[in-house]
């Protein structure tokens, strides 16, 4: 099952430069752990230590996932998440 | 109409009763009290240089005008001081509106899709949170003039939660 993940400008450096990728997983956790064995080190640029999204938004079909289930998000097919630097959610 | 203030960080696209007093949080003709607003009030983000936005302002000019969208800002160049590369454009509108201005945007090419409540918002602008915290820290200020800037951001949030039938006063930007 693959999602496509929209990237703005300012974060492509993350993505080797893509504005649009695919990752696979049934929750956003695991998407984000796939997306981090195609690019290394996004995991750790989106997750802090206490395993808590830190510098982003990620948004799930246009809603902050914070105000879902966070990481634990369930995802499927059709869905399209979006990531964007925190600052710009302000 | 389009308010370009060079002494402004925000370019403004507004509907021009708002100059002669008017809210721009209005949902169905009404303007929203403090309550309403933490309900169901926020924007669309779009991100991009300042060149695409201004091109995107101009092109949604008329619909605000024609009330489709209620209001619009966007950086004048990316706030450095919150460490961000690219300007962001806020289409301001009621949730229960959100899907019909997400069409509209679509039109005109968004892809990325992010929606911001007003609520979540505050909460990342209220002392400790990590705009307000981000924000100051890239300032020059004193620590007495953080903290009064603090003060001011928890008093206006509070003021708004306390009076939840008051009709809602934007932020002066």
């Amino acid at each position: 099952m693959a999602v496509k993940v929209r990237i703005p400008g300012s974060l492509k450096k993350w993505f080797n430069g893509h504005e649009t990728v695919f990752c696979k997983g049934s929750t956003l956790a695991e998407c984000i752990n796939h997306l981090d064995e195609m690019f290394a080190g996004i995991r750790d640029q989106i997750i802090d230590k206490h395993n808590e999204i830190s510098s982003v938004l990620i948004f799930l079909n246009g809603d902050n996932i914070r105000t879902l289930d966070g990481l634990s998000t369930l995802i499927s097919t059709d869905d399209e998440i979006s990531i964007i630097p925190l600052a710009a959610g302000g | 109409m389009i308010i370009d203030n060079p002494k402004s960080h925000f370019i403004l696209v507004i509907h021009p009763r708002i100059l002669n007093g008017g809210k721009y949080t209005i949902y169905q003709g009404s303007e929203m009290n403090n309550g309403e607003v933490m309900q169901y009030w926020g924007k669309w983000l779009v991100l991009g240089e300042p060149d695409y936005l201004k091109i995107l302002a101009d092109k949604f000019d008329p619909l605000v005008e024609s009330e489709k969208i209620p209001c619009i800002k966007y950086d004048r160049q990316p706030s450095a001081n919150l460490g961000i590369k690219e300007c962001v454009m806020m289409v301001y509108c009621d949730r229960r509106e959100r899907d019909h201005i997400w069409k509209i945007l679509e039109k005109h090419g968004i892809k990325l899709k992010a929606w911001v409540t007003e609520k979540e918002t505050m909460e990342m602008w209220l002392p400790g949170g990590k705009l307000m915290e981000q924000w100051l820290a890239g300032t020059d200020f004193d620590e007495e003039t953080k903290n009064k800037n603090r003060e001011d951001a928890l008093m206006r949030i509070n003021h708004i939660l306390e009076h939840s039938e008051e009709i809602f006063s934007p932020w002066a930007q």
